[in-house]
C-alpha cells in the first residue's frame, strides 16, 4: 500500500488520514503538513489510522509534535487503528492521552 | 552469516530494512514478529543515520547471524561518534503529552520489542546487536 497522508481542517477539527507506513522516511512529510495548521484553532485532532500498517517512533513523534505545537488544547483521537499500530502506541504510553476509538462522530 | 554495508543515509534505509526482513522471513518468523524486527531495525539504523556522523559521511555495516533456527541476531556497526544508546534513560511514558520530551522513544521500543540488546565500543566502532527469538 502506498504511504500517503492528507490533512483536512474545518470548523476547528483537523482530520488527518494516514495510509501505509509512517516511518522515519515519510514522517517529515506529515509533519510539514501539520505545521501548516499552526496558529489555527484546533478543538479536535483526529488521526484516521484504519489504513495505517506500520508506525515507528518517528511517526509517534509527529503525533507528539502535533499535540505540543498545533493543538495544545485539542483532544487527540486515534480512530480505527490496526493491532500492529495500536500496540506500538500503547507501548509508548501515548494511549494515555489519546482517545482510541473505532469511529469518530462529529 | 550475511553482510551488507551501505552509506549511513536515509535513502538507504529501505534497502537495509528489506535485507533484514528477507532473512527473518526465511527463518520463518510470524508476521507480528517480522514487524517487530523491522521496527527495532528502523530505530537502530535511524539513530546511526541521524547521529553517528555529524560532520562527515560514513557507513553502516549490518551482519545477520541466525541463531540456529530459533532466532536472529542483527549486528549494526558504525565508525562514527562514540555513543551508547542503551545508556540513555527510558523516556517517561507516563508524562503528560504536552510535556513529553521528543527523544529516547526509539531505543525504548527496541528494548521492549527485542529479546536481547547489547552495545559495545570496539576501537573506532560502535557495535549494537539485537536478538529476536521466534
Amino acid at each position: 500500500m502506498e504511504s500517503k497522508f492528507s490533512v483536512d481542517y474545518k470548523d476547528c477539527v483537523a482530520k488527518i488520514a494516514l495510509c501505509g507506513r509512517l516511518d522515519a522516511v515519510n514522517a517529515p512529510v506529515l509533519q510539514d503538513e501539520l505545521k501548516k495548521l499552526m496558529g489555527s484553532s484546533v478543538k479536535d485532532m483526529v488521526f484516521y489510522a484504519k489504513d495505517l500498517e506500520y508506525i515507528s517512533s518517528a511517526g509517534l513523534r509527529v503525533i507528539i509534535f502535533a499535540k505540543q505545537k498545533v493543538g495544545v488544547d485539542a483532544k487527540v483521537y486515534l480512530v480505527g487503528a490496526q493491532e500492529a499500530v495500536l500496540s506500538v502506541v500503547k507501548m509508548s504510553g501515548l494511549d494515555n492521552f489519546m482517545f482510541i476509538q473505532e469511529t469518530y462522530d462529529e | 552469516m550475511k553482510k551488507l554495508e551501505l552509506a549511513a543515509k536515509l535513502e538507504n534505509l529501505e534497502s537495509m530494512l528489506t535485507f533484514i526482513r528477507k532473512e527473518a522471513e526465511g527463518l520463518g518468523f510470524d508476521s507480528k514478529k517480522l514487524n517487530q524486527i523491522q521496527l527495532a531495525a528502523e530505530e537502530v539504523l535511524v539513530n546511526v543515520i541521524n547521529y553517528a556522523y555529524p560532520d562527515k559521511d560514513g557507513n553502516i555495516e549490518i551482519t545477520l547471524i541466525p541463531k540456529d533456527t530459533r532466532g536472529l541476531e542483527v549486528e549494526v556497526v558504525d565508525w562514527g561518534f562514540a555513543f551508547d544508546p542503551l545508556s540513555m534513560p527510558d523516556p517517561d511514558i507516563c508524562a503528560n503529552l504536552e510535556k513529553r520530551k521528543i527523544g529516547g522513544l526509539g531505543i525504548y521500543l527496541v528494548r521492549k520489542l527485542m529479546d536481547e540488546v547489547n552495545y559495545q565500543r570496539q576501537g573506532e566502532c560502535n557495535i549494537l546487536t539485537f536478538i529476536k527469538y521466534k
